[in-house]
């Protein structure tokens, strides 16, 4: 089971934009290799920041509308949203410490 | 969670053409798979299924507004054109020898292929 919950343009408001806390979204599809090695670690940090940070995943296919509001090209493309804004974004599959460092600066 | 309309697959036909076309291309451009096969295995069935539904292999690592017209375009067309003017894969399918994820194979079988891709099938 992962850790981190589906969201879809149907729910991205609620779900990302209000959230009280920071939140990482990691943008990925079904047949994109590198997304296949980013999503376990999406899954360690979502366990690792527990109660800091709210882990959620968007399937650019089923929600198109909210990939092409942030502009998503390249997948996968993880952004740190806080206070209803996008704040940081790491594009392809980084390591784990890439990613914690990218999220400190935001707790 | 996941939709009722998961991923599907690509036809035999397709997948076996590129399979076989991204053999001859990592060995043509002196790249190798990655040394996990299942990132080569998702990344050969969207290629596949692009080719289905697109008439051409469409890279699957992007987000696009219009597929169509992506295709006439042709610059995210497989092998794209940073792929062939700088050997640069994001899609990690073709990978240089200096990259950290570089197996040593330029070969995957169908089985190799679909024991992976199934598994996607199935859990949706």
């Amino acid at each position: 089971m992962s850790a981190a919950a589906s969201v879809t343009d149907a729910n991205f408001k609620p779900e990302v934009l209000e959230s009280e806390l920071p939140v990482l979204v990691d943008f990925w599809a079904p047949w994109c290799g590198p997304c296949r090695m980013v999503a376990p670690v999406v899954d360690e940090i979502a366990q690792q920041y527990e109660g800091q940070v709210k882990v959620v995943k968007v399937n650019t296919d089923e929600s198109p509308s909210v990939a092409s509001q942030y502009g998503i090209r390249s997948i996968p493309t993880l952004m740190v949203f806080k206070g209803g804004q996008r704040v940081d974004m790491v594009v392809g599959a980084v390591p784990k410490a890439t990613l914690a460092n990218t999220l400190e600066k935001y707790l | 969670m996941t939709s009722s309309n998961g991923p599907t697959q690509a036809s035999e036909r397709s997948l076996e053409a590129m399979r076989k076309f991204s053999q001859t291309y990592a060995k043509r451009s002196g790249t190798y798979f990655c040394v996990d096969p299942g990132v080569t295995a998702v990344v050969i069935e969207g290629l596949a299924k692009h080719k289905d539904e697109l008439g051409a292999p469409l890279c699957p690592c992007r987000h696009y507004e219009d597929k169509e017209a992506e295709v006439a375009a042709a610059f995210w067309n497989c092998p794209c054109v940073p792929m062939r003017e700088r050997h640069e894969c994001h899609c990690m399918l073709f990978l240089t020898e200096d990259n950290d994820f570089a197996g040593e194979k330029q070969d995957i079988t169908m089985e190799e292929i679909r024991q992976t891709t199934n598994t996607y099938v199935s859990a949706s």
